[in-house]
């Protein structure tokens, strides 16, 4: 029995491994070349002498910053207005009946379901029109198509999932409706909110097409600015590694920091008491 | 403290009419009950009165002030939930807390920590303060639920079917402490349940209501002697009272009903006053409600004892419950739980005419009774009443 | 119709969780049962203790982890399913939707190629018993709770089986339901004289209805007998406990020997009780036990009782009977009277207590002590 127990374990992890390998090892290779010379580039795979020239170039030397800046900017203050305006929209979605109500919530769900390339031609015209194009507040505004559905449609769930007989409880208790939903309910859906919003602000943050199509020049994310490293003449892989590893870093940070959050929030029924 | 008056209210959900100009008067510091069947209205009634939902029609008033506009908040109600309500992320002690916390009701840190160890104390609870909701059972969850309640000092005190959720043994258990406890509650109670037990138990009067409607207030004696209609007198009672059809046969002066057979005759006990009641009342065809604790039966033929054989024997715990098959009809009667009898075998039946009571065939409703026990018991209570 | 035997029956589950699986970590414990030919048997428990687990092995949906199942005289661990012969009714209705009344009872029958004529017959056999045969043309979906129940136990007794199994098959029906349709299973069982097994975790519908009941907690049989039997007569604390309704007072004793005779004490309470001379010999001065006393064998004691005083912490008027409760210590101790006498919280009254209905049992171990005979 034991020793049947230890085998499988063995063959469990092992498999486990190499999928990690599998998995981990793109990312591998672009912190690795990005320590890579131009010139040792295509010569060396995993022995070369490293040097911190690419994080000079693209770090010291460019405006990098200001596209990481920008980055944050649009993607916080996107995130943001979707939980202001969402967390409401989804709690009346959950408590309250009105005419053609799944239709509605069915519709924010689909602004998932286009492909942004779609979408993103007839709003490049618009934006040039009404002034939209290449502005913080235009970014943000289309950024809501991405963050505001899953939002609502995570925090319905958490909604919910709460029995309405809580709130009458609160309001017994002698809380007012806003008393209530500040003190009573938004502990409640906690988990939820923090991870759909984390989640929300790493797709924002990783999209590319919107920014491509729709900025550029005065304001320009990060995920845009690392095309910067093709020159005319050659691709420099080395500078345009940094550039994805630093990008990519706050999404991982987030990613790890809220990891249990994550599993135990997107599940629905974590507040079942 | 308050008196609460609820007048000619009327509730609709859309097309659906949940309840139909209900009128109530509930005393100051009475322990009013509202009984019915699952469906019947008794947890939007509720809900009105709390001013979590609000009447489209009629009044709520507690005091002789008129509650319709004021928020649940104001009305200072205390109300313990069939789900119990609890606060998962809060502790047992936060979740008693909550009301003196809140800020109309707000006390300083000491009065609370002293009332909710008095409260905890009363409910047996005191153990598992720093406990969270999902952390204790479903009984205990029930008296944080009441504890909740009772911390505070409010207008009146809801309680909507606190106990259904519970596993009977506990849910009698539970009857029985929350009896014991009422003296300590100090303010009118308005309580729901569809469990006659209940019902009978705890409340000063009975409301009995039904698809939207109530069908008759009184005491426990009045409703289970007296009861208006066929509806409530099955409804009240554990068994359900015996129906059987009857009608009026009057031979040489004398009054009986003849029952169950063709020629079975039983004379109408002169002294109680019900065959005056049958002949006022013009009716001839009657319903006539046995009590199935009232009814007699042996295993020996006997005269005037109808026969019928064992349908059913079935232990209900202290005692037992024999049902007969007389004729089509099956009656149900209370026996010894340790009674020796086999399936199908013959059981003469004594129907007790003496405490029968009689409803119109037609409309179901109450004509009369003939227990002068019962009779005399209502008429002391009412004596009772006023001299108080 | 046959015999249904068990003999040393265990089941583990295998721990899925990051929990050591304890050695005594089992579903159901070494379990022996006999049931006669023809016997109604119910197996009654609380949640969890194994009822469920040990109908499911039965039947087949649960595999052994030791021990032997016999139906007749055939050992049926290896057996599928089907091949057992067995009638199994749920909890939950699962009626086939898109299928009538009619179908759903003959569905077992098609599926086993039964001629269309004989399939008639044994439906229109059954229909009356369970009172469906106003029903036989309706869907599911326009029938109510109870005759949803009745058309399930039609659809598993057609076959007719060797052995019926039903798993708390009144739970999901309200009171007066629940009752119409327990007489029914009872007059149905005298009709077929089906050897039945009955999982229930409601005290009332096994004592109702069962021949004899085999009571289990935590995966343990605790007593197997007829209803009186372990109502009068219980193997311990927990079948004290569980059986009746209100169910046994359990009280912590001291003994206390005073004259020649022993006498029950009670922490916090005025409360004495003479102790029943067969339990002479086992009793000591000073010992502690669990005493249990059934509510209908304490009585109120008239103006001259030499009851003992106690205040009425309960009044119950339950119209057919009344309930008495007072506090013993901490205990909340119940007395059921028929007796018409009111009584106001507060009051005081004289308790008298039948000794000699009285049981022990062992603190420790919850066994009953039994008087040396």
């Amino acid at each position: 029995m034991k020793r049947k127990r230890i085998v499988s374990n063995a063959v469990k992890n092992g498999l486990l491994a190499l999928y990690a390998l599998f998995a981990l090892f793109p990312l591998f290779w672009m912190v690795l070349i990005s320590f890579k010379s131009d010139a040792q580039m295509f010569n060396t795979t995993f022995i070369f002498n490293p040097t911190l020239e690419n994080y000079d170039a693209v770090l010291l030397r460019t405006d990098y910053f200001k596209y990481f800046i920008d980055s944050i900017i649009v993607s916080v203050i996107a995130v943001l207005i979707s939980v202001l305006a969402g967390v409401p929209a989804a709690y009346a979605l959950a408590r309250y009946d009105f005419k053609k109500k799944e239709n509605l919530a069915f519709t924010i769900l689909s602004f998932r379901f286009a492909p942004e390339i779609l979408v993103v031609l007839p709003l490049f015209m618009i934006y040039q029109k009404i002034g939209l194009y290449d502005t913080y507040f235009g970014l943000i505004w289309v950024y809501q198509l991405i963050t505001m559905p899953l939002l609502i449609w995570v925090i319905r769930g958490y909604f919910e999932d709460i029995s309405v007989e809580i709130e009458h409880a609160a309001q017994v208790d002698g809380y007012s409706w806003w008393q209530v939903f500040l003190k009573r309910l938004l502990p409640l859906i906690k988990p939820g909110l923090v991870s759909a919003s984390l989640l929300a602000f790493i797709f924002a943050w990783n999209n590319f097409t919107f920014p491509l199509m729709l900025s550029g020049t005065y304001v320009e994310t990060i995920t845009v600015a690392s095309l910067k490293y093709i020159a005319s003449d050659t691709v420099h892989y080395g500078q345009m590694a940094v550039a994805a590893t630093v990008s990519a870093l706050p999404a991982v940070i987030f990613a790890l920091l809220i990891q249990k959050h994550l599993v135990r929030g997107l599940s629905f029924g974590a507040v079942k008491g | 403290m308050a008196k609460i008056e609820v007048v000619n209210v009327t509730k609709r959900f859309g097309k659906f009419t949940a309840l139909k100009n209900i009128n109530l008067e509930i005393k100051d510091n009475e322990f009013f009950v509202l009984f019915g069947p699952a469906g019947a209205g008794k947890t939007t009634l509720l809900n009105n009165v709390a001013g979590i939902q609000i009447p489209e029609e009629g009044l709520i008033r507690f005091n002789g002030e008129i509650m319709n506009r004021i928020d649940p908040a104001h009305r200072n109600v205390a109300m313990v939930f069939e789900n119990y309500a609890l606060y998962p992320n809060l502790t047992v002690y936060e979740n008693i807390a909550s009301p003196l916390r809140s800020p109309l009701y707000k006390k300083d840190n000491a009065t609370i920590n002293r009332e909710v160890h008095r409260v905890a104390e009363l409910l047996r609870i005191d153990h598992l303060l720093e406990r969270l909701p999902s952390q204790i059972s479903n009984g205990q969850k029930q008296r944080v639920a009441i504890g909740r309640a009772l911390v505070r000092d409010p207008n009146v005190f809801l309680m909507d079917e606190p106990l259904a959720h519970l596993d009977a043994k506990l849910r009698h258990y539970m009857r029985s402490e929350l009896k014991e406890m009422q003296s300590s509650f100090n303010t009118t109670c308005i309580y729901v349940t569809h469990d006659f037990l209940e019902a009978v138990s705890l409340g000063d009067r009975i409301a009995i209501i039904n698809e939207g409607s109530i069908i008759q207030v009184g005491t426990r004696e009045e409703v289970y002697y007296t009861p208006c209609n066929e509806f409530v007198a099955a409804l009240v009672g554990e068994p359900e009272i015996n129906l059987v059809d009857g009608r009026l046969f009057v031979d040489n002066g004398k009054y009986y009903v003849e029952t169950l057979e063709k020629g079975y005759l039983l004379p109408l006990p002169e002294s109680s006053g019900i065959v005056r009641k049958l002949v006022d009342s013009e009716v001839t065809e009657y319903h006539i409600g046995f009590r199935p604790n009232n009814i007699k039966y042996t295993f020996e033929k006997k005269d005037g004892l109808i026969r019928g054989t064992v349908y059913s024997f079935e232990s209900i715990g202290n005692k037992a419950v024999l049902i007969a098959k007389v004729g089509e009809k099956y009656i149900r009667m209370i026996a010894p739980n340790d009674l020796k009898v086999k399936l199908d075998q013959a059981v003469y039946v004594e129907l007790p005419i003496h405490k029968a009571i009689f409803f119109d065939a037609q409309t179901t409703n109450f004509i009369g009774t003939s227990d002068e026990a019962a009779i005399y018991r209502l008429v002391q209570e009412q004596l009772s009443k006023g001299v108080q | 119709m046959s015999k249904l035997i068990i003999k040393n029956l265990y089941k583990r589950y295998e721990n899925k969780g990051k929990k050591k699986t304890q050695p005594n970590d089992f579903a159901v414990n070494n379990l022996s049962l006999e049931c006669e030919d023809g016997e109604f048997i119910g197996i009654l428990g609380p949640s969890g203790c194994g009822k469920t687990t040990t109908l499911r092995m039965i039947a087949g949906l649960e595999d052994i982890t030791a021990g032997d199942i016999f139906i007749g005289d055939q050992r049926i661990n290896d057996l599928h399913p089907k091949d057992r012969n067995i009638g199994l009714a749920f909890e939950d209705y699962a009626l086939y939707p898109p299928l009538t009344v009619y179908d759903n009872i003959a569905f077992n029958l098609k599926a086993k190629g039964v001629p269309a004529d004989q399939i008639k017959e044994r439906v229109m056999e059954i229909a009356p018993l369970l009172k469906v045969e106003d029903l036989l043309d309706k869907m599911p979906i326009s029938l109510s709770g109870g005759q949803k129940q009745r058309v399930n136990i039609a659809r598993a007794i057609v076959r007719r089986p060797g052995l019926l199994l039903l798993d708390e098959p009144l739970s999901h029906l309200d009171g007066k339901m629940r009752q119409a349709l327990r007489t029914e299973i009872k007059r149905l069982h005298n009709e077929i004289r089906c050897t039945t097994v009955y999982v229930t975790h409601d005290q009332l519908e096994a004592m109702s209805l069962a021949d004899r009941i085999a009571i289990m907690n935590l995966g343990v049989l605790q007593q197997f007998g007829t209803p009186m039997e372990v109502y009068d007569d219980p193997a311990n604390e927990f079948v004290a406990g569980f059986i009746g309704e209100p169910p046994m007072n359990l009280l912590k004793t001291t003994i206390i020997h005073h004259d020649g005779d022993y006498y029950f004490t009670f922490e916090n309470s005025d409360l004495r009780i003479l102790a029943p001379r067969r339990y002479y010999d086992l009793l000591s001065d000073g010992m502690q036990v669990k005493m249990g006393v059934r509510p209908t064998d304490i009585f109120v004691g008239g103006p001259d009782s030499k009851g003992t005083p106690v205040k009425v912490a309960v009044f119950e008027d339950l119209c057919s009977e009344r309930r008495i409760g007072v506090r013993v210590g901490d205990e909340l101790v119940m007395l059921i009277t028929e007796d018409d006498t009111r009584y106001r919280q507060g009051e005081m009254i004289k308790l008298e207590v039948n000794g000699e209905k009285t049981h022990l049992f062992d603190l420790q171990t919850g066994n009953r002590i039994r008087p040396n005979k």
